[in-house]
C-alpha cells in the first residue's frame, strides 16, 4: 500500500514533482560545481604561480660570497665549489619527491668570445642548463622554470662526445648581446675555451634581466667547455675530470603548502613526534630540509620572494572559492527548502483526507519523507552528474592546458557529500510545512481546501 | 461589508497566507541576498586581488646608466610619476671588505621604505630608523664576518663599525649582501644611489603606462618592468576574475530558477481565488494585475532585507578572507532590484497560459 501510494504520487503528480526536483536539481549543479572547483583551485593556481620560477634554490654549502649587483658579477669567483650532477638523482627519493614539479642546473662561468666579425674579444659569461631533460617522468630544464623567457629559434641540443669530437655545439643567446654583436640564428663564433670548437646559435632568447647578455648552452657541453677537456687535447688531468658533472646552483619548483607558524620552527629544536609531522608536510622549509639531506654539501632555502607571496596569493584565492561555495550551499539550501516547504504546503487536502481515512501521522509523514527522499536522491545525483561537468568544462576554458580525464572529472568523494547534502535540505525544509500539516484538524483542512 | 479596496485585498491575500507568503519572502530575500553578496565582492575583486599581489615587491626597476648616479631629486620625479600608490625604494651598491678579508656587497637604502616594498624579507629585527650605523647582514654574508654585533667593513681605505640589527633571509642575492642606511653608506662610501625599485599595484596595463610615464619623465634612466611578475599577476587576477563570474553566473541562475519554481507553483496553487474572483465579475487583465502586484511587493521587501544581508555578508567574507572590508554598494541595487523584479513578474505570468483555461464555474464545482 505504502509503495503504490509512493509510486502514484509520482505517476500523478508530475508537474509538482518536476518544480521540486528542479529546484534540487539546481542546487546540487551550482554546489557541486562549486566544491569541484573550489578542491582543485589549489593546483590549478599553483600551475598558474609557476610563472613565478622556482621556489627553492640549491647552492653548494662551502660557496664563497657571491659579488652581485644588479645581477652582475662584480668579481666572478675563481674556482669555489660545486655540486654534482649526478647527486640530482637522489630528488626522486625524498619524502616529497613527488611534489617537485620542476628542476633547472645551471653551470656558470665567465668566458670571451672570439672570432665574431668587426669585433675583438667580447667578454661574456657561459650558462649551461638542462633543455627538455628527462629527469623520471618529468620533462623539465630552464624553460620550463623560467616561463617568462621567449625564445626565438630552438633550444640547443648537447653533443655526444662518445660518438666521437663534433665540430660545433649549439648555443642560445642573449636578445641584448644578439643585438649588441650583430648576431642572428645560424651564426657561428668561437670563444677562448673552445678553440677548436666552433659555437652555432640555434637560438636568441630575452629574459628581461642579465642572462639577456649571456651565452646559453647545453649544461653537459658547459661541463665539457669548462672542466673537461677538448676532445683534441692530451693534458687531462684528474682534477678535471672531478669536475666533469658540476654544477653551481639548481633551480627547484616545488608544489608546497603556504608557510605557518609551524613551518617556521626550527627542526631540530622538536620532539621526535613533531619534528616527524613537520617532515611529512610539504611546507617549503621541509622540502628544502629534504634536499639537503639528500644531497651532500648542498645548502638548500626556499625563494621567499616566490614562496611567500605564493602562499598568500594561493590562500586567498582558495579562500575566496570556498567562501563562495559555501554562499552557494546556503543560498541553494535555502531555494530547496522553500521549494520543498510549497511543495508540502500545496498538499495540505491530501494529508487531511488520509488523516480522515484513517492513517497515522507517522504512517504520512514517513510517505512525505520517503517522497522527498526519493526526489532528493534522483535529482542529487543527477545533479551531481550535470555539476561536475560544468565544472570540468568552467575549469577548462578558465584554465589552460588542462586535459581531464573521466577520473579528473568526477570527484566520486562528492557525491555522497552532495546527495547526502540534498537529502538533509530537502527533509530539513519540509518538516516544518509537514509538521504544521499534521497539526492541523483534518476536517478544517478539507473544509477549507474544499 | 466594507468596501474591498485594492491595497485592502493585497493585505489581506498576504496576511491570510502567512506561511506561503513567508516561503515566498524568504525565497525572494535569499536571491536578492546572493545578488548582492556576489555583486558586491566581484565590484571590488580585482582591487583586492592586485592588493595581494603588492607582497610580491617591486615590478619596476630604475636604473641610472654607468656613467652618472642618479640625481638626488630623482627618488621624488619616480614618485610624483608613478603616483601616490607606488611604493618606492633607492638603493645604492659598492664593494667592501669585511673584518675577515672577504669582498662583499654592502648597500644603502631607506630601511623603512624596503620594509613596506619588500614585506617577504625575514629579517630577525629591523633596523630603527633613526639610527646611523646599523646594519642587516644577509645570513649567508653573516658568516664571512668575525662578529656580528659590530661589523667592521673597509671601502677605499675607509672603515667603518656598524652595529647589526640582525639576520636577514630571503633565498636570493639579498643573502650575500649587507644592508646599511642610506645617508650613512653615502658618507662613509661618497657612492650616491643608481637604482630604484618601483612597486605598481594593477594589471599589466597600468605597469605600462607607468613604464611610460617614466620613461617620459626621466629619460636618461634605464626602466625595465619585472617581466615574470607583470605577466604573471595579469594572467592570475584574469582567471580569477573570470573563474568568479562563472560563479556568480551560475548561483545567481541556480537561486533565480529555484524562487521561480517555488513562487509560481504557489501561484498555481491559487486556482480557487483565481476562479472565485472571475466568477465574481474580475477581468483577466485585473486578475492578473493582481497577482503581479502581489509578486512585485513581495520582491520589492525581498530586496530590502537581501540587500543588507547581503552586503553583511560581502563584508564578513572579504573581512575573512582579504582582511579589509568591502563596504555596501549602492550602485549594485538597481541590478539587484531588476533581478528580483524580473523573477517576481515570470513567477506571476508564466502560471496565466494555465489559469487563462479555467473554467471557473467546473473549478469552483471541484471538478
Amino acid at each position: 500500500m505504502f509503495f503504490r501510494l509512493l509510486m502514484e504520487s509520482f505517476r500523478r503528480q508530475r508537474r509538482r514533482k518536476m518544480l521540486a526536483g528542479l529546484a534540487i536539481l539546481l542546487g546540487t549543479t551550482a554546489v557541486t560545481a562549486m566544491l569541484a572547483l573550489a578542491t582543485t583551485i589549489g593546483d590549478r593556481i599553483h600551475k598558474e604561480l609557476a610563472v613565478y620560477g622556482a621556489n627553492i634554490v640549491v647552492y653548494p654549502k662551502t660557496d664563497l660570497l657571491d659579488v652581485k649587483i644588479g645581477g652582475v658579477d662584480v668579481k666572478p669567483a675563481t674556482g669555489g665549489s660545486y655540486l654534482k650532477e649526478s647527486d640530482l638523482a637522489k630528488l626522486k627519493t625524498i619524502f616529497w619527491a613527488n611534489n617537485i614539479t620542476g628542476i633547472s642546473p645551471e653551470l656558470t662561468f665567465p668566458a670571451q668570445l672570439t672570432a665574431i666579425p668587426n669585433h675583438g674579444p667580447v667578454p661574456t659569461r657561459f650558462t649551461g642548463y638542462w633543455f627538455q631533460h628527462d629527469f623520471g617522468t618529468l620533462k623539465t630544464g630552464a624553460g620550463a622554470l623560467h616561463p617568462w623567457w621567449k625564445l626565438q629559434g630552438d633550444w640547443p641540443i648537447p653533443q655526444h662526445p662518445e660518438k666521437g669530437p663534433s665540430e660545433e655545439n649549439e648555443v642560445v643567446i642573449g636578445s641584448k648581446l644578439a643585438n649588441q654583436l650583430g648576431l642572428s640564428i645560424g651564426d657561428r663564433f668561437h670563444s677562448n675555451l673552445t678553440s677548436v670548437t666552433s659555437l652555432r646559435v640555434t637560438g636568441i632568447v630575452t629574459t628581461g634581466d642579465e642572462k639577456d647578455s649571456e651565452v646559453l648552452l647545453a649544461l653537459a657541453d658547459a661541463q665539457r667547455i669548462r672542466f673537461g677537456v677538448s676532445p683534441h687535447s692530451t693534458d687531462a688531468s684528474p682534477n678535471a675530470r672531478d669536475n666533469s658533472d658540476a654544477i653551481s646552483r639548481v633551480e627547484v619548483s616545488a608544489r608546497t603548502k603556504p608557510e605557518d607558524a609551524f613551518a617556521r620552527v626550527n627542526p631540530d629544536s622538536l620532539s621526535p613526534q613533531q619534528r616527524e609531522i613537520w617532515y611529512c608536510r610539504p611546507y617549503a622549509n621541509s622540502i628544502a630540509y629534504q634536499i639537503r639531506e639528500a644531497i651532500p654539501g648542498a645548502e638548500a632555502s626556499q625563494v621567499r620572494r616566490v614562496e611567500q607571496s605564493e602562499g598568500n596569493v594561493l590562500s586567498r584565492i582558495s579562500g575566496l572559492m570556498w567562501l563562495v561555495s559555501a554562499a552557494a550551499l546556503l543560498a541553494a539550501g535555502f531555494a530547496v527548502s522553500a521549494a520543498m516547504a510549497t511543495a508540502v504546503l500545496e498538499r495540505r487536502g491530501e494529508i487531511g483526507l488520509m488523516r480522515s481515512l484513517g492513517a497515522s501521522k507517522g504512517a504520512i509523514a514517513l510517505l512525505f519523507y520517503a517522497e522527498t527522499g526519493l526526489l532528493a536522491i534522483f535529482a542529487g545525483a543527477l545533479g551531481y552528474l550535470i555539476g561536475s561537468g560544468l565544472a570540468a568544462w568552467l575549469g577548462a576554458r578558465i584554465f589552460s592546458g588542462d586535459g581531464g580525464s573521466a577520473a579528473a572529472v568526477l570527484n566520486p568523494v562528492l557525491l555522497p557529500v552532495v546527495v547526502a547534502l540534498a537529502l538533509v535540505v530537502a527533509i530539513a525544509g519540509s518538516t516544518p510545512s509537514i509538521r504544521s500539516a499534521l497539526r492541523m484538524d483534518p476536517s478544517a483542512i478539507l473544509r477549507e481546501d474544499g | 461589508m466594507p468596501k474591498l479596496s485594492l491595497i485592502g485585498m493585497l493585505r489581506r491575500s498576504l496576511v491570510h497566507r502567512r506561511a506561503r507568503s513567508l516561503s515566498a519572502l524568504v525565497a525572494m530575500t535569499v536571491s536578492a541576498g546572493v545578488a548582492t553578496a556576489l555583486l558586491t565582492l566581484y565590484a571590488d575583486l580585482d582591487a583586492k586581488l592586485h592588493k595581494e599581489f603588492r607582497s610580491f615587491g617591486a615590478n619596476i626597476v630604475i636604473t641610472a646608466p654607468a656613467t652618472a648616479p642618479l640625481r638626488p631629486d630623482a627618488l621624488e620625479k619616480v614618485q610624483q610619476a608613478a603616483g601616490p600608490d607606488a611604493l618606492a625604494a633607492e638603493f645604492a651598491y659598492a664593494v667592501a671588505t669585511t673584518d675577515r678579508g672577504t669582498a662583499v656587497v654592502v648597500a644603502g637604502t631607506d630601511f623603512a621604505a624596503v620594509k613596506r616594498l619588500d614585506s617577504w624579507w625575514q629579517v630577525d629585527a629591523w633596523p630603527d630608523a633613526s639610527a646611523a650605523n646599523v646594519a642587516l647582514l644577509g645570513q649567508r654574508a653573516a658568516q664571512f664576518v668575525a662578529d656580528e654585533k659590530a661589523v667592521t667593513l673597509t671601502f677605499a681605505g675607509h672603515a667603518i663599525t656598524l652595529h647589526g640589527a640582525g639576520r636577514l633571509r630571503t633565498g636570493g642575492d639579498e643573502d650575500s649582501r649587507i644592508y646599511m642606511p642610506l645617508a650613512a653608506f653615502t658618507a662613509w662610501t661618497g657612492v650616491a644611489p643608481t637604482v630604484i625599485e618601483v612597486q605598481i599595484p594593477g594589471g599589466a596595463a597600468t605597469v605600462e603606462s607607468a613604464i611610460t610615464r617614466l620613461r617620459h619623465e626621466l629619460p636618461q634612466l634605464q626602466v625595465q618592468p619585472v617581466r615574470q611578475l607583470v605577466e604573471g599577476e595579469s594572467k592570475i587576477v584574469d582567471r580569477t576574475h573570470a573563474l568568479m563570474y562563472g560563479a556568480v553566473l551560475l548561483i545567481a541562475l541556480t537561486v533565480a530558477v529555484s524562487v521561480l519554481a517555488t513562487l509560481s507553483a504557489s501561484v498555481l496553487e491559487r486556482r480557487r481565488d483565481f476562479a472565485l474572483m472571475k466568477a465574481l465579475g474580475g477581468s483577466q487583465l485585473e486578475l492578473m494585475s493582481m497577482f503581479l502586484l502581489e509578486a512585485l511587493v513581495l520582491a520589492i521587501a525581498g530586496v530590502a532585507v537581501g540587500f543588507v544581508v547581503g552586503s553583511a555578508a560581502a563584508w564578513a567574507i572579504s573581512e575573512g578572507n582579504f582582511h579589509t572590508a568591502s563596504l555596501p554598494r549602492l550602485s549594485v541595487l538597481p541590478l539587484v532590484l531588476l533581478l528580483n523584479l524580473t523573477i517576481a513578474a515570470l513567477a506571476a505570468l508564466f502560471p496565466v497560459r494555465v489559469l487563462r483555461g479555467l473554467q471557473p464555474a467546473a473549478l469552483l464545482k471541484g471538478e
